[in-house]
């Protein structure tokens, strides 16, 4: 087991990068008080964590118990019927999925398979109905008709059926849905939190760190504790004892970037751009999400830019990126953005050198 | 009555094409009968025709037999065609003398079927008296008895005194008065005028039809009656021989040397009995000879003289094919066996774009060939299931009644429609490849006339030449069809020709119009005559004339034209050199007509996204002047824009927001339209990037549920990519791992190797064996594993294998990789025996083992291997390891092994402090924090008699050591 998995606080009492929400959480489970929830925040901030931790908290080790279900769904809508293949994880209190899985049907899940397991009501030990809860991930990546099906659902089943829904931005769900949840925000852990963590960590496996080494694998983080317990996994693997200066890995992914970038700013040509293409191309195929790639590239141009530039280039950026979102075709975007960026550089360029 | 004779001679057709040339010298001077029909009362059409005098008798009877014929035909409802022009003049050439069938025909069109229900017995009367009109032709015909030698037979006109003889036998024997009469009867049998008047009564409002067929005869004053105009011209003109078509002379010639080829298939005999004859004849065709050849029997060739002298040529070169059918016929009942060779490819398939003619050529060429035309078109119900059927009865079939000519299928517009029209082709290629291997047997019971007896066994062969006509060659639906058969791609007939048609027909009907108007229409329309004809009816309907310039603007419809999308790509890249006009205004014109032309063709198009990823695909290779990129800036943003739209309108259901879409696109064009060639090339990396994204989903996806759910529902496939891949191909790729054997591994290696281990049965990887490019493999062991490698299960190491860049990930080596597969299988198979019991309670349990293992591994140490095996005492990992693994012998192992054990001992903390090496530790710190040891005392006592005693086994494929040993149902289902 990674680091990651094997030091992941199992109950909420274990927390301690977002303590006072784990202690507010488990306030709110003795109080038999929990309204829907919805956790949003950066990845590898915790969000998932937590809200397994809670579940435990909720329903006792019995929700570890869990069995995961790859089922087909057959969903009458209206004139034809529609089939969609859904994983499902689930105990027998709770059921987590990823509704925007199923991509644009969506709404059928919303409308018809989560209300199917909200109805039903599991019976505790004592024969009294319990209540249960829905896990859905990713509730930003629902379509607007999937999320307007969402709230009757969470009103008519709130009496027996919880809803935490999981996001990183709650920018993209409705109003409506926020109004009927206790929105938490999960921040990513700062570099302090970070670092606590690892050195943690680094007891727990008996190693030595040597003084800054975890506040540099913090730094390089993005404060993402998945991200830096992975780093630090991997540092000790290539090298133990650790080095003060050793290098940190980098993702692939962002050095790969960092190569478009440097490619950009050696030369501003439709030929360069089309050279460019083709390596937006190869990350778009690695599965890379287009926005993470764009704000990627951003970062990497903005390092090496003039500061009277930067102003614009963000601005375009986020022009570019709004375009990519309402639209279809992501590598048309990024590559507009390339392209005014090129644009952008080469006239001051000029400007600047003659 | 047998419908089994229609079957010419070789030479008689030769005589009937020149028939058609001798016609169409004729056409220039005025048909001499007009037509005074109008008077001719109606009359019932079964009357005999008997010669009234001499002089006209011959004509009358030849055009009476021809009257009758159509009559009889015009029962079957034949489908008809644009090309029967000409028997549409024999038509009306008959109508002076016969007159009634026309009439009746087209003033009763809804109710001929129950008309020509009483067609048979007619026939019959016709037959005899037809019979005896042909002997008159013959010139048989005398005043006197005295004057004939052999038998006769006197006949008296119904409205004059006078009275003939008819010489009988001329050919002295029974059996040729026989055949005569056989002729005869089809003389009576010629479809093509009825069939005309068919067709424009389906085309045309029912009642116009007889006045429509009057406006036949090409007569330059512009028709009389306001009724009368209401045919179009296209109908009106359509070419109606062989050599009036406008279609490229070589595609012409082919199609009909194709369906030549037929005749000694489906009028078998003739390759036999008159070999020669059709071996010229084909030979004739394609040389388009004009000398005419007397090949032909005597008696045709007089009829046809005699048919000339009376004015009714076209009546006498319809006889002349009747009677070669007849013939033909005879001789097939005469001789039934021979083996029928139809040509190689047994469909033709025109293509082309509209209005080229490839209908007219078809049908010309059918009829040419004398086969009567079956066509089956878009209209039609095209699913298999009928469409079959249908095929079935037009090649097998022959019409019970009268008409009695082989049927030739046409097929239009075999591309249509894609879920229907692929019936058709599945329908047709199955019986082609049916046809194939059942040839030998089936050949010669297609013959005609044996129908009925052998139709079931006949199954689906294809004994009939099948025409198909489509518009693009390359639609999906044809794919197979293209295959298999004959393609002949319609090119444009040049603009002189049709200008010079046009011309033509403009001087038919009185309008004026210059060459130089007609060739820009024509030029505008693409070469579409049928196009042309319609504008130009249009114009002077509203009695404008044709103005060369105006052509773009005036009233001329514009042709609905889609074009391929490389046709479109090269529109949007390519811009003509602006012809050096010096008026702003004349450029300002050109732009906007180039804009207009581009917007309609985006439009009619349609297919917006593939035309934008085609732009995008290209416009980079493109050369235009852009110091600082702002044009590509431009272009990319429109692109943007297009796609955004295209979003929006899919999202929200308006469809009517694409009509904005073209101007985008117009913009590019507006920006980088360059004057040379652009180089297009189909957009093939935004499809397959699409293809390898889902693919690579695909895997990421199936690897999440691999993963156990523990792991599984904290990671999704986006954080996967972006933070796990890369750190984990580290950590599972340790540089400091040595391949060696277990044994001389130090302590610390071991823990190493354990945690790998685990972290890779964690997240379901492994490493198998793939056939790859030899370069990776390892070159220590090239030899033994001759080019598979060792790679990674579930092959993640590929999203971090960007083209241009080499990751700094270490590979392991070969031996390593080994290792690692069978710990990993060892792995997993001990959590498969051991899962129940960490479901329990992990922690609680692998505690509670830790202390429990202490005496069992001081055992361990002292007995032998085989001992242990003996002992059950397998609950550690370890020791069941090297009792399967021959290779690392277990008393060294288990030395190893000792020292940990007794750190263990000593207590948990401190162990997990030194980094002992047992597989437990693990577990036994990640439940050290919990809260446990409250309950579990008889728990423990379950875990650990069962524990004393599991069942671990591992199939060895290919050794019989297994292992035997009393064992529990019980044990089965830890």
């Amino acid at each position: 087991m990674l680091w990651v998995d094997k030091y992941r606080p199992k109950t909420l009492d274990q927390i301690t990068v977002h303590e006072d929400v784990a202690q507010n959480l488990k306030k709110l489970v003795t109080e038999q008080d929990c309204p829907h929830l919805l956790f949003f925040g950066p990845s590898g901030s915790g969000k998932k964590t937590l809200v397994m931790a809670l579940i435990r908290q909720m329903f006792g080790a019995s929700a570890e118990k869990v069995k995961v279900e790859n089922k087909t769904w057959k969903v009458d809508a209206g004139t034809r019927n529609v089939e969609i293949e859904l994983t499902t994880i689930s105990s027998t209190n709770h059921v987590e999925l990823t509704p925007s899985d199923a991509g644009f049907q969506d709404r059928y899940i919303v409308q018809e398979i989560i209300k199917d397991m909200a109805k039903n009501r599991p019976i505790d030990s004592k024969g009294k109905r319990g209540h249960k809860v829905l896990v859905l991930n990713d509730v930003d990546k629902l379509s607007r008709e999937a999320q307007h099906s969402l709230r009757r659902t969470m009103e008519k089943y709130s009496s027996y059926c919880r809803l935490i829904l999981c996001c990183n931005s709650s920018s993209r769900v409705t109003e409506a849905i926020r109004s009927r949840c206790l929105n938490v925000r999960i921040n990513g852990p700062t570099d302090d939190e970070i670092v606590k963590v690892l050195e943690f960590i680094g007891k727990k496996e008996g190693l030595q760190l040597p003084s800054g080494f975890a506040s540099r694998i913090a730094e390089k983080s993005n404060r993402s504790l998945r991200r830096a317990i992975l780093s630090f996994e991997t540092c000790r693997v290539q090298q133990y004892p650790f080095v003060s200066n050793q290098a940190i890995p980098p993702m692939d992914w962002e050095e790969y970037i960092s190569e478009i970038a440097s490619d950009i700013m050696k030369e501003q040509s439709p030929k360069r751009l089309y050279q460019v293409r083709g390596k937006l191309y190869e990350l778009l195929v690695n599965c890379i999400p287009p926005e993470i790639i764009l704000k990627r590239l951003l970062y990497e141009l903005l390092k090496k830019l003039d500061a009277e530039l930067k102003h614009e280039v963000c601005h375009w950026a986020a022009y570019y990126e709004h375009r990519m979102r309402l639209g279809q075709k992501s590598i048309f975007h990024i590559e507009a953005f390339v392209a005014k960026f090129m644009s952008i550089y080469k006239s001051f360029l000029i400007s600047t050198f003659g | 009555m047998d419908m089994d004779m229609d079957i010419p001679f070789p030479d008689e057709l030769e005589l009937l094409e020149e028939d058609f040339h001798l016609y169409e010298d004729y056409m220039e001077p005025e048909p001499p009968e007009i037509d005074d029909e109008e008077e001719i009362p109606e009359k019932e059409p079964s009357d005999s025709p008997i010669p009234q005098s001499n002089s006209p008798r011959l004509s009358s009877i030849a055009s009476n037999s021809v009257t009758d014929s159509s009559s009889v035909n015009g029962l079957k409802r034949l489908r008809s065609d644009d090309a029967d022009a000409p028997m549409e003049l024999v038509s009306d050439d008959a109508e002076p003398s016969g007159g009634k069938k026309s009439r009746t025909e087209n003033s009763v069109v809804e109710t001929e079927e129950a008309w020509l229900r009483y067609s048979p017995p007619r026939e019959k009367n016709s037959t005899v008296e037809e019979e005896t009109s042909l002997v008159v032709e013959e010139k048989t015909v005398f005043r006197y008895v005295t004057e004939i030698d052999g038998d006769f037979m006197p006949i008296t006109a119904p409205d004059s005194d006078e009275r003939v003889y008819a010489k009988l036998g001329r050919f002295g024997d029974k059996e040729e008065s026989k055949k005569l009469d056989l002729k005869e009867r089809h003389e009576g049998i010629m479809p093509e005028n009825i069939n005309v008047l068919m067709e424009r009564a389906e085309k045309e409002a029912l009642a116009k039809t007889l006045e429509a067929s009057y406006d036949i005869q090409l007569d330059p004053c512009p028709p009389q009656g306001p009724v009368v105009q209401e045919r179009l011209w296209v109908d009106k003109y359509a070419p109606s021989s062989f050599t009036e078509l406008l279609s490229d002379e070589q595609t012409n010639r082919e199609v009909l040397l194709w369906l030549k080829q037929w005749d000694s298939c489906v009028f078998g005999s003739e390759i036999r009995t008159t070999s020669e004859e059709v071996l010229s004849s084909l030979r004739r065709h394609t040389a388009i000879a004009q000398h005419h050849r007397l090949s032909g029997s005597s008696f045709t060739r007089k009829n046809k003289f005699q048919g000339r002298r009376s004015g009714n040529f076209q009546d006498s070169t319809f006889l002349d094919q009747q009677n070669s059918i007849a013939n033909g016929s005879q001789d097939t009942l005469g001789k039934k066996t021979r083996l029928p060779s139809p040509p190689e490819q047994k469909i033709l398939l025109l293509c082309g774009p509209p209005g080229l003619g490839k209908t007219t050529l078809a049908h010309v060429a059918a009829k040419h060939c004398g086969y009567h035309v079956v066509e089956i078109n878009a209209s039609d119900d095209r699913t298999s299931s009928t469409i079959e059927s249908k095929i079935l009865d037009a090649i097998q079939m022959n019409s019970v009644l009268g008409d009695a000519r082989p049927n030739c299928l046409v097929i239009d517009e075999i591309d249509g429609a894609l879920g229907d029209g692929k019936g058709a082709v599945d329908v047709i290629i199955k019986m082609v490849s049916a046809d194939k291997k059942a040839e030998k047997e089936n050949g010669s019971k297609d013959q005609l006339g044996k129908r009925s007896s052998q139709k079931g066994r006949r199954g689906a062969s294809l004994s009939r030449p099948v025409i198909c006509i489509c518009n693009d060659l390359y639609a999906p639906a044809l794919r197979s069809l293209r295959l298999m058969a004959k393609v002949h791609v319609f090119v444009q007939p040049t603009v002189n020709r049709i200008v010079s048609r046009l011309k033509y027909i403009c001087n038919q009907e009185g309008m004026r119009a210059n060459s130089a108007a007609l060739s820009a229409l024509a030029q505008y329309t693409e070469c579409d005559i049928r196009s042309c004809l319609n504008t130009l009816q249009f114009l002077y309907k509203k009695k404008e004339t044709l103005s060369a310039v105006e052509i773009g603007s005036q009233v001329v419809g514009q042709k609905d034209m889609s074009k391929s999308v490389f046709d479109v790509w090269k529109e949007i890249f390519y811009t003509r050199k602006m012809k050096l006009q010096s008026r702003s205004g004349g450029k300002f014109r050109n732009v906007c007509d180039k804009m207009e032309h581009l917007y309609s063709l985006l439009s009619y198009r349609g297919d917006y996204d593939l035309i934008l990823d085609g732009i995008h695909e290209n416009i980079l290779q493109l050369n235009y002047h852009d110091p600082v990129m702002q044009k590509t800036v431009k272009c990319l943003e429109m692109l943007g824009i297009s796609d955004l739209m295209g979003q929006y309108a899919m999202q929200t259901h308006h469809m009517n927001l694409n009509v904005y879409r073209p101007s985008c696109i117009i913009t590019v064009h507006r920006l980088v339209a360059q004057v040379q060639r652009p180089n297009i090339e189909w957009p093939k990396s935004n499809q397959r990037c699409r293809a390898l994204l889902l693919e690579k989903t695909d895997n990421l996806r199936s690897w999440l549920c691999k993963v156990p759910p523990i792991i599984s529902r904290h990671i999704n496939s986006k954080t996967l990519v972006e933070d796990l891949v890369s750190p984990l191909l580290h950590i599972i790729s340790p540089r400091t791992l040595r391949p060696m054997a277990m044994h001389l591994l130090s302590e610390k290696e071991k823990d190493n190797l354990t945690q790998l281990v685990s972290v890779m049965v964690s997240y379901a990887i492994s490493y198998k064996q793939i056939k790859s490019d030899p370069r990776l493999n390892n070159t220590r062991h090239e030899a033994t594993l001759d080019g598979s490698v060792l790679a990674l299960d579930p092959p993640i190491d590929g999203f971090v294998c960007f083209k241009g860049y080499e990751s700094c990930h270490n590979v392991l080596p070969l031996p390593m990789k080994q290792l690692l597969i069978h710990e990993v299988e060892n792995q997993k198979i001990f959590q498969g025996s051991y899962g129940k019991l960490e479901h329990i309670s992990e922690a609680k349990k692998v505690n509670h083992e830790g202390s429990e293992d202490k005496p069992l591994r001081g055992g361990l140490m002292k007995t032998d291997p085989a001992a242990l095996s003996a002992k059950n005492k397998v609950d550690d990992r370890k020791s069941y390891t090297a009792q399967h693994r021959p290779s690392h012998p277990t008393s060294a192992f288990n030395g190893n092994s000792a020292p940990s054990v007794s750190t263990k001992s000593s207590g948990a903390q401190k162990k997990s402090a030194l980094g002992s090496s047992s597989f437990f530790d693990r577990f036994r710190k990640s439940g050290g924090k919990g809260s446990q040891n409250t309950d579990s005392i008889d728990k423990k006592e379950i875990t650990l008699e069962r524990d004393l005693r599991p069942f671990l086994f591992k199939f060895n494929e290919g050794f019989t050591n297994a292992i035997k040993r009393p064992v529990r149902v019980r044990e089965f289902l830890l």
